[in-house]
C-alpha cells in the first residue's frame, strides 16, 4: 500500500500546497520585518526570518495536506460512512452523506443522456465556445429540473422502505479491522496525546 | 384487509379533486388490477392507497383508508411500510442510491425495520431467489438496464414482506420474459396471503394474474367486477383501455359466429 499510495500522496499534497506555499513565501520573505537582509527587489526586503517564517509555515501546511490526502487515498468514502453509522452516526447523516457522493455520478450521466438527446436535437455542443456557452442552458435546464422532479420519488420509495424508522440498524457489513490495525491505531491516539502534553509542558521547542 | 372507503383526493395547490368517492376492498390474497387511460387517476389511486397521499406528498383526502382495520391516518410513514408497500413506475427513482451491490440494493428495506442481520439476509435471498437476481447480486445498482432495475426495484419492495402491495405500472421497462417472471412473483406472493393492486397497461399480464379488474376514468371508478367480465365488456375500449388478446380473440371469434369458448379451451390447454 505504501508503494503504491507514497508517490500519489507526495503529488497530490504538492499540488494541494503549491498555491498557498507561493502567496505565503511572498508575503512572508518580503514583508516579513528581519534584521538580516538577504536581497532587495525594489521596496521591499527579503529577509532570513521571512525566509525561516516561510519554511516553517510551509512544513505545516504541507502537513496538513498529506493527512487530508492520506485520508482521501486510504479511505473508501462509503466505507467510512457506514462504519460511522456503525459506531452511532445518525442513519439519516449517514445517508445525506452518501447520497452526495452517489449524486455526482449520477448527475454526470444524466447530463450526457441529456446532452445527446440536445444533438439529435441539432444543438452544437461541440462547436466554438461561443457555440458551447449557448448551448448551456438547454442542457443544464433539463438536467437541474428532471433531478428536482426525481427527488420527490425518491424520497417517497425510501419512505415507502421504513427509512424513516427511529433507531439503529443493523447494517450487514462490518469493516475488517485487525488486531495490527488497532494497536497502530492505539499508538496514534498515544502519540497524539503526547504531542499536546508536550506542547502543553513545553516539553517540545515553540514555533515561532 | 386494505380498504378505502368514499375517498376523495386533491394534490395540494390545486383546487379540483382527482379521484372521487372511490370504494375499494382488497381482500388478504386477493389481486386486484386496476386499468384506465392516461390521467384517470391510476397513480394517485396508488399513492392514495399505499397512505402516502395526503401523509407525505400532502394535499387533502376525504374518506378513509383502513389497513387490516387501522386507519392509516395519523401512522407514522414508518408504520406505514411496515403494512403497505408501494413500487413506482420509473425504477431510477425507486432506487436507494447508497447502496453498493445489487444485494445491499434489497436488503435495505428490513435493514430498516430494524430486523436481525440474520432475518434480514434470509428475506433478500428470498427475494432474490423469487425474481431470479443471483445473477445480478454484486452489480452495481446505478448499471443496470431499465428493465434490471425495476426487477430489482420490486424485489426491494418484496423483501419488506408486507401484507399490501401496491405496484404502479411494474411491468414498464420490462420484455415478455420479465413480465411473465413478475407475474409468478406476485402470483406466489398473494398464495401467502399478500394483496395486491397493480396499476397496469399490460391487460395480458392482468387477465392471467387478477382475480377483478377496476377501470377508472376522471378519477372514477367506472367499471368493477371479476376479470373477465370487466375484460369482456366493451364499455373498456371506449375508454382506451385494450383489453387482453384473450378477449379480442373470442370477440373477433363470436363476431365471426363461433364459439368465444373455443379460446378458453385453447388458453386452457396451453397452460397445462
Amino acid at each position: 500500500m505504501i508503494a503504491g499510495v507514497a508517490g500519489r500522496l507526495v503529488r497530490i499534497s504538492a499540488l494541494l500546497t503549491l498555491p498557498i506555499a507561493i502567496s505565503v513565501i511572498l508575503v512572508s520573505v518580503f514583508t516579513r520585518a528581519g534584521t538580516h537582509v538577504l536581497f532587495t527587489i525594489g521596496p521591499f526586503d527579503a529577509t532570513t526570518e521571512g525566509v525561516d517564517f516561510a519554511g516553517q509555515t510551509l512544513v505545516r501546511l504541507f502537513a496538513i495536506s498529506t493527512s487530508i490526502g492520506l485520508f482521501g487515498l486510504t479511505t473508501e468514502p462509503r466505507s467510512f460512512v457506514l462504519d460511522l453509522e456503525r459506531r452511532g452516526l445518525s442513519p439519516r447523516f449517514a445517508f445525506v452523506a452518501l447520497a452526495t457522493l452517489e449524486a455526482v455520478p449520477a448527475m454526470v450521466e444524466r447530463a450526457n443522456i441529456i446532452a445527446s438527446a440536445q444533438r439529435a436535437r441539432g444543438l452544437d455542443t461541440e462547436g466554438s465556445v461561443r457555440a458551447r456557452l449557448r448551448g448551456l442552458l438547454p442542457l443544464a435546464g433539463p438536467v437541474v429540473l428532471s433531478s428536482l422532479t426525481e427527488v420527490e420519488e425518491r424520497s417517497l420509495a425510501l419512505e415507502v422502505r421504513a427509512f424513516g424508522k427511529p433507531g439503529r440498524r443493523e447494517l450487514l457489513w462490518r469493516m475488517p479491522d485487525s488486531t495490527a490495525q488497532l494497536a497502530v491505531r492505539a499508538i496514534l491516539v498515544l502519540a497524539l496525546i503526547a504531542a499536546i502534553g508536550g506542547r502543553i509542558t513545553n516539553t517540545f521547542p515553540r514555533l515561532p | 384487509m386494505l380498504q378505502l372507503s368514499g375517498v376523495s383526493y386533491r394534490y395540494a395547490g390545486y383546487s379540483n379533486e382527482v379521484l372521487h368517492d372511490i370504494d375499494l376492498r382488497l381482500d388478504d390474497g386477493e389481486i386486484i388490477g386496476l386499468v384506465g387511460p392516461n390521467e384517470a387517476g391510476k397513480s394517485t389511486l396508488c399513492l392514495v392507497a399505499s397512505g402516502l397521499a395526503p401523509a407525505s406528498i400532502g394535499g387533502s383526502l376525504r374518506g378513509s383508508l383502513t389497513l387490516d382495520g387501522v386507519p392509516a391516518a395519523g401512522l407514522a410513514t414508518h408504520k406505514l411500510a411496515e403494512r403497505v408497500v408501494i413500487g413506482f413506475q420509473n425504477p431510477n427513482t425507486q432506487r436507494s442510491g447508497i447502496a453498493a451491490t445489487v444485494f445491499e440494493e434489497i436488503a435495505l428495506g428490513p435493514m430498516n425495520l430494524g430486523l436481525p442481520v440474520a432475518e434480514t439476509v434470509e428475506r433478500t435471498r428470498a427475494a432474490i431467489a423469487r425474481l431470479r437476481l443471483d445473477d445480478l447480486i454484486r452489480r452495481d445498482p446505478q448499471r443496470l438496464s431499465g428493465g434490471q432495475a425495476q426487477l430489482v426495484g420490486i424485489a426491494s419492495l418484496l423483501a419488506m414482506q408486507p401484507r399490501h402491495v401496491i405496484l404502479d405500472e411494474p411491468t414498464a421497462q420490462l420484455d415478455p420474459a420479465g413480465t411473465r417472471l413478475v407475474g409468478e412473483a406476485l402470483r406466489a406472493l398473494a398464495t401467502t396471503g399478500t394483496s395486491l393492486l397493480i396499476a397496469e397497461h399490460k391487460t395480458d399480464l392482468l387477465d392471467g394474474l387478477c382475480s377483478r379488474i377496476i377501470a377508472i376514468d376522471g378519477g372514477r371508478i367506472v367499471l368493477d367486477g371479476p376479470t373477465a367480465t370487466v375484460f369482456d365488456d366493451p364499455r373498456l375500449a371506449a375508454l382506451g383501455v385494450e383489453p387482453p388478446a384473450r378477449a379480442r380473440l373470442a370477440r373477433a371469434l363470436g363476431d365471426r359466429g363461433l364459439e368465444g369458448s373455443i379460446v378458453e379451451d385453447a388458453l386452457a390447454g396451453a397452460a397445462s
